[in-house]
């Protein structure tokens, strides 16, 4: 089931039944439901927060290789400038070279970390999101049932 | 009528899949179309974007043509300090510039070395863009598909739900 048709069933749910909860035994069930739901609003932008920030790696080492491609054509005795704060410092072309070849490595590394992340939170949601289905099915049946003694 | 997506959520297979439009609800067919239209809605805000860059990119090159004359050597320029004060300066050195190559580093470029690094960049926003283009179509005539599939669904519906109410 996609996470954001099963959101809309567990909201249209929760909103329809705020209103009869006095008469229901599914309480308990309800309050559950909305815990459960609460958690997986989280996790899910925790995963949105990390594929936004491995995003903003992504663009950073695309910079940064155009800029090595660039660094990579010039003679060794060409000038260099970096900027640091507002003023432009000149700098060998090696150490340039070497500048942003650790940069480069440190993204790739960072990129891996957020990777792991975003596998990690993609798991728990796939947890929480089976952990609704099931609350919303046991929650659909006590209501049924309050519906039957009513 | 059935169409192929390359649809990664499915599985992860990244097999293409083909999708009989006909078989979707209504519902769903909504969220493919809202699915759809943002990664339209993306692609043309990155290919914007490029269209940009090109601009400053050919902008940079027309710079530089304009003081590749000779006589531009000691003439006098106003240098824009803020947008609104300009201060009076002289060009000094009309063969060599500083090109700002991003993340800070700066490169002193000789003008005809200066035109080679502008003509590569033109050069590779314009092929990105013919990377974005035929994608951004593709998905617009998907677009218009589930559009289409859509509203003979609605139609279909409201021509039953009539029939009903003429029975009864």
């Amino acid at each position: 089931m996609d996470p954001r048709e099963l959101y809309l069933v567990c909201c249209v749910h929760t909103e329809e039944f705020r209103y009869q909860t006095p008469k229901m035994a599914a309480d308990s069930v309800q309050s559950n439901l909305q815990d459960e739901l609460e958690k997986f609003k989280a996790v899910q932008k925790q995963y949105q927060k990390a594929v936004e920030t491995r995003q903003k790696l992504d663009a950073q080492l695309n910079e940064n290789n155009i800029v090595k491609s660039e660094l990579d054509l010039l003679e060794s005795d060409a000038k260099v400038y970096k900027m640091m704060g507002p003023a432009l410092v000149q700098q060998d072309v090696t150490e340039a070279k070497q500048t942003v070849g650790k940069r480069i490595e440190y993204i790739e590394g960072e990129m891996k970390r957020q990777d792991g992340m975003i596998k990690d939170l993609d798991k728990k949601q796939n947890t929480h999101r089976d952990k609704l289905a099931k609350l919303q099915q046991q929650f659909q049946k006590a209501q049924v049932q309050a519906m039957a003694k009513s | 009528m059935k169409l192929k997506f390359f649809d990664k959520m499915a599985g992860g297979s990244g097999e293409p899949q083909a999708i009989d439009l006909m078989q979707l609800a209504l519902p769903q067919l909504n969220m493919l179309k809202e699915e759809i239209e943002q990664e339209v809605e993306v692609l043309q805000g990155s290919l914007q974007q490029l269209k940009i860059a090109q601009g400053r990119f050919i902008e940079s090159t027309d710079s530089l043509n304009k003081f590749k004359k000779p006589e531009s050597e000691g003439k006098e320029i106003l240098v824009p300090l803020t947008s609104s004060l300009y201060v009076p300066g002289k060009l000094k050195d009309i063969n060599n510039v500083l090109i700002d190559i991003g993340t800070g580093f700066y490169i002193e470029k000789t003008l005809p070395q200066a035109q080679g690094y502008f003509k590569r960049k033109v050069d590779f926003v314009t092929k990105q863009m013919e990377r974005v283009q035929p994608v951004l179509i593709e998905k617009s005539k998907m677009r218009q598909v589930v559009t289409e599939v859509m509203n003979m669904k609605i139609q279909a519906q409201m021509s039953a739900t009539q029939g009903q109410g003429v029975k009864s």
